[in-house]
């Protein structure tokens, strides 16, 4: 039996109008499936994060010789991997899914400090965005992350756990259900 | 009745205004039955309107009394014959899925108070004041008899449409 080749595949390039479309072409060319994207623009760069499949047992190289064209005419850098059938097995989260937002004086270490105490309580993220505001004198960092809880945590106990976190790093960290609802 | 077949986008009926309710006559009565069998059949579903279940009429059924977030106010069982907004105020994003486009979610902003105006299943005209969850399904079913989705009302590109993992 043949079975579907699955990879995901990087793209960053320095931000100009088109990138999306070299890449997307790329791939449609070759007879890929676009399964699942998130692409944003970091700082002066456009960041991809893109899972493929293909139809039919497909090799690697295909895709890597067709990037390496890409990145000699236009620059954009790739990078593929090929995921295994395990990867591609990804049981829904049976947890409370929450927002938690983070921000105050930028400092180092909040990322880090939020997302252990996070992994220690076995809360999984499963969205996260970091941006630097405020000015350049009083840099304010702000993180939100959308998570799940583990199975039995309510929101509430998952503000609590945060406390300490909040005086230790100085700043402000809420925690809200977001319940999605069938209509 | 049976519980009917929910329609799933890119039917072309979900995109269609639908024609007003003229004569609540069996077909009507009957229709709403259908409505609410096929509520209670989808998994955490608290409404249906017509077009879902191949109909384009201006009915619908809402439901909120069994769901975690409209248990606390609601008005029961609901069967809505031309329905129709008269008043909206406040406003909230809540993250809508729907049964006619499965596995995905997306943050919408609505009014959280409504006034309504609509016949019920008998063909008594009735006003209604509504808030919370259920004013939500409310405008997310008359969206429905206008051949709206819950797609052409996410605002946010970026956070605004997630995967459906979980429902309450």
């Amino acid at each position: 039996m043949l079975h579907r080749a699955h990879f995901a595949v990087t793209v960053i390039s320095k931000d100009r109008p088109g990138i999306v479309a070299d890449t997307a072409e790329v791939l449609y060319r070759l007879g890929c499936n676009l399964e699942d994207s998130s692409c944003t623009l970091l700082g002066g760069d456009f960041a991809m994060i893109l899972t493929v499949s293909h139809p039919k047992p497909f090799s690697k190289v295909r895709l890597l010789d067709e990037f390496r064209r890409l990145h000699d005419e236009k620059g954009v850098v790739a990078h593929v991997r090929t995921l295994s059938p395990e990867e591609l097995d990804n049981p829904s989260p049976v947890g409370e899914l929450c927002l938690i937002s983070v921000y105050g004086a930028d400092r180092p270490g909040i990322v880090y400090r939020v997302t252990r105490e996070l992994a220690e309580f076995q809360v999984s993220i499963a969205d996260l965005n970091t941006r630097v505001v405020g000015s350049k004198e009083s840099p304010v960092y702000v993180m939100m992350l959308e998570a799940y809880l583990p199975e039995g945590m309510t929101v509430g106990e998952a503000d609590g756990l945060l406390a300490g976190l909040r005086l230790e790093l100085n700043v402000e960290i809420g925690v809200k259900a977001i319940t999605p609802v069938s209509l | 009745m049976p519980a009917r077949t929910i329609l799933q986008y890119p039917h072309p009926l979900l995109k269609l205004p639908c024609s007003p309710v003229e004569l609540i006559d069996q077909e009507v009565r009957d229709l709403l039955v259908d409505l609410v069998e096929t509520m209670r059949q989808g998994p955490g579903s608290v409404g249906v309107a017509a077009p879902q279940i191949g109909v384009s009429l201006r009915l619908c059924v809402v439901d909120v009394s069994m769901s975690k977030l409209g248990k606390e106010s609601n008005h029961g069982l609901l069967h809505l014959i031309n329905p129709e907004i008269v008043e909206a105020r406040g406003a909230a994003t809540m993250r809508e899925g729907c049964m006619s486009i499965p596995a995905y979610t997306g943050d919408v902003e609505r009014p959280t108070r409504i006034t309504l105006r609509y016949s019920d299943g008998g063909g008594n005209p009735r006003e209604l004041a509504v808030e919370g969850f259920e004013a939500v399904a409310i405008q997310h079913e008359i969206d429905h008899l206008n051949g709206i989705l819950f797609l052409d009302r996410i605002t946010s590109v970026k956070t605004g449409l997630f995967r459906r993992k979980n429902y309450r």
